[in-house]
């Protein structure tokens, strides 16, 4: 049992902006008192149905933000597998470590999630592992070939929330549409991971003249955007459900926003690395800044801003890919695509959005947590009376430095290493229990 | 001056003055190769390494020749090709030579940034023999060395580079430095192989041949790789050529005594027509003489010492 007092609650779900004191009991909150009011010791132990305060513990968040705990929607864990990179742990370390308390694990491990009962290991692991709330997403189809359905059902019914083949495009147009069909019926969205091959070629990061500076192969912005456009329509043929994972041009944002106003059942996501990079902070000889999609152009990330704040795009995503030291150890283009994002991401857009008054707290937490546990019907995402206590204590004030050691990610692949950053989370529980405290990871079973 | 770096990678942090100074040395190194005992035991006792992770026999002897003639031991490491997720890494590789106290090492590979990568690793300097798309500073230096034999200076010397921009290093570094130097530079080819972020170069480009000839002094044709017609870059050799192929007759549209250069190996015919390699305004073969040269003078300034004046 827990009493948080004097916190500043940020809850978009309750439309809350102010001091407030939580009351948490069996894992669920208990009650909200909001505003400069104090709780008296009688409500306390009302409330919790406790007979002395020292059965309570006590928490006096002055200063401090809570957030209902972040979920994202597009992590990698690698496991089965890939566990030199990561695994569902040490994932779900790094998860609530950055204030993340569910995740959605993609489906592009080895073997691909395709089966119910690789769904049941990935949530099973997830359990064990005892932090995050680890979700499975299935993949859509049959090890990632593109041709076969996977058994859509029954994954749904082993703990899958979504499907997605990520990681690869879905290249037959037919086979997405068979699949936004099949969908229906699980009602769950479809993530698509919109790259046409053809366009993409061997291109390392994006066309342009940073490309061309440098010597990489470009991708051109049409790789993402063709199919954003091609997914639309369909989803608006079919009525199935998508979700654009890692939104990155800005002619994706067009297409979004035209198809959100035909009312076609699209979603998007927004990586923090495609808002706060650019190509021009691309090195030859820093592979970290090596993602897919690529980093886009200016252009694009004054797009994808303003798709967030305009409810364009409906959520942020950190499209955590860990990769081993070895592997972008290697010339640009023979590393691996991909960014760490779990443990830096936060602190990189509140010292990038919020400090310098782009984005609103509230803004940001309505798109971390709140939208994206609505679209993907989790729980969380709000803490009104009886939600369960998923709650992030978050210090705007404090400063780390961003060291290898100090990830509890096994990958260390992110732009964000040796920089220092301002606004991190101090205490996160998961159900009501705590699972970090001041940087540390606790409480784990 | 006196030279202040440990690697050549590119001409993008070479000054004009710089590059002077290069093709300065190379003119004293030049006047070796025509002596009658070519050796000078300026580098005795240090050791370069060749790494060509790409095919190349012209530049892979064109430094073996340059570093011996220094009196430099030379050792080649037999690298397998296109070697991506094979064998042994850039890194252990590089961590190889540091450890064999190697005191130069010359690479060529197919990746961008593949000798800057080895530049941070190592210790020792590192000449860039061609990374992927990215520089190919020697053989621009060496263009420029020919160049400069013929006119004195850039200023106001109009140099055309025609061909496959997209995929040209040895444009992407020539564009670089001929800008530096004061000419005036234009990249032409067909919208395949010449897109628009090659501005970032600086340079005027042009999809036509025809219309930038007259008054130029310089034809620089690149080679053409014959399977990017597969690629769809271009739909046959017999467009191409019509439309970039360098003849005589195109060429005697410049009005003036344009010099010919081709970084080789020739598709004879295809970019370049055989009567116009073989003219006496080709200066193709001269090329090949002083890239020996210009990369006598680059060793030399890398490892043989803080003076730029020849024993």
């Amino acid at each position: 049992m827990l009493w948080l007092k004097n916190v500043h609650l940020v809850d978009p779900g309750q439309g809350i902006s102010d001091k407030a004191s939580l009351l948490i009991k069996d894992g669920k909150v208990a009650k909200v008192c909001r505003g400069e009011k104090q709780l008296t010791e009688e409500e306390v132990l009302a409330t919790l149905g406790v007979s002395e305060l020292k059965e309570v513990s006590q928490v006096d968040g002055e200063g401090k933000f809570l957030f209902p705990g972040l979920v994202d929607v597009h992590v990698h864990f690698r496991e089965p597998g890939q566990e030199d990179k990561e695994d569902i742990n040490s994932g779900s370390r790094a998860a609530v470590r950055g204030g993340f308390t569910s995740v959605l694990a993609m489906a592009n491990t080895q073997p691909v999630i395709d089966t119910r009962a690789l769904v049941e290991f990935v949530r099973l692991q997830g359990e064990r592992a005892g932090l995050a709330r680890v979700y499975p997403v299935g993949a859509v189809t049959k090890g990632f070939q593109g041709r076969e359905l996977t058994e859509m059902v029954d994954l749904q019914k082993g703990g899958a929330v979504a499907f997605s083949d990520d990681g690869l495009g879905i290249q037959s147009a037919e086979t997405m549409r068979l699949a936004l069909e099949y969908a229906k019926l699980t009602g769950c969205p479809l993530i698509s991971h919109c790259e046409d091959n053809s366009l993409a070629g061997q291109g390392v990061m994006r066309k342009g003249e940073a490309s061309a500076r440098l010597g990489l192969k470009g991708i051109p912005a049409s790789a993402e955007s063709v199919m954003v456009a091609r997914d639309a329509l369909l989803a608006g043929e079919t009525g199935g459900k998508v979700h654009i994972a890692h939104v990155s041009t800005k002619e994706s944002v067009w297409i979004i926003r035209t198809a959100k106003k035909l009312g076609i059942n699209i979603s998007a996501e927004v990586n923090p690395h495609h808002l706060l990079l650019t190509d021009e902070d691309v090195q030859l000889t820093d592979t970290s800044y090596k993602v897919n999609p690529p980093l886009p152009n200016r252009e694009d990330q004054e797009a994808l801003l303003e798709g967030l704040l305009d409810g364009t795009l409906d959520m942020l995503a950190t499209d955590h890919a860990p990769h081993t030291w070895e592997e972008k150890m290697r010339p640009f283009a023979e590393a691996p695509f991909g960014i760490n994002g779990l443990e830096a991401a936060l602190a990189a857009l509140w010292q990038e959005l919020v400090l310098k008054g782009k984005m609103k707290p509230e803004k940001l937490i309505e798109l971390w947590s709140l939208n994206p546990a609505k679209r993907f019907a989790l729980q969380g995402g709000s803490l009104k009376a009886g939600s369960p206590a998923d709650m992030v204590l978050f210090d705007p004030k404090w400063r780390e430095k961003i060291t290898a050691e100090s990830l509890e990610s096994k990958a260390q692949n992110t732009p964000f290493l040796e920089k220092e950053l301002q606004g991190f989370p101090i205490m996160v529980w998961v159900e009501g229990k705590l699972v970090m405290e001041n940087r540390k990871i606790v409480g784990k079973k | 001056m006196r030279w202040r770096h440990k690697d050549l990678l590119d001409l993008d942090n070479l000054s004009a003055q710089e590059i002077e100074l290069v093709l300065q040395s190379a003119l004293s190194m030049k006047e070796v190769l025509f002596r009658p005992i070519k050796k000078l035991p300026t580098l005795r006792g240090k050791s370069i390494a060749l790494m060509f992770y790409e095919n190349s026999t012209r530049t892979r002897t064109s430094f073996e020749t340059a570093a011996k003639i220094l009196g430099a031991d030379v050792t080649n490491f037999s690298v397998a090709q296109s070697s991506v997720n094979k064998g042994e890494s850039l890194l252990d590789t590089a961590k190889t030579l540091q450890a064999m106290n190697i005191d130069l090492v010359i690479i060529r590979h197919a990746c961008s940034g593949a000798s800057e990568f080895l530049a941070k690793q190592l210790k020792a300097g590192v000449i860039n023999g061609g990374d992927g798309q990215h520089a190919h500073p020697t053989q621009a230096l060496l263009d420029f060395f020919t160049m400069k034999e013929r006119w004195g200076e850039f200023k106001g010397k109009k140099v055309l580079i025609v061909g496959d921009i997209l995929h040209s290093r040895v444009a992407h570094s020539n564009a670089l430095g001929l800008k530096k130097l004061g000419a005036e530079v234009v990249l032409i080819g067909p919208p395949t192989l010449l897109p628009p972020e090659m501005s970032y170069l600086g340079v005027k480009t042009s999809y036509d041949l025809d219309s930038e000839l007259p008054g130029a002094d310089a034809v620089m044709a690149l080679r053409l790789q014959l399977e990017r017609q597969q690629s769809g870059l271009f739909p046959s050799l017999r467009e191409y050529n019509r439309l970039y192929g360098l003849t005589r007759e195109k060429i005697a549209k410049t009005g003036k005594d344009t010099i010919i250069l081709h970084p080789g190996p020739l598709n004879r015919g295809v970019e370049i027509s055989s009567d116009l390699a073989d003219s006496v305004q080709s200066v193709i073969e001269e090329q090949v003489t002083n890239g020996v040269a210009v990369r006598m003078a680059l060793i030399y300034l890398l490892i043989g010492g803080t003076s730029n004046v020849m024993a």
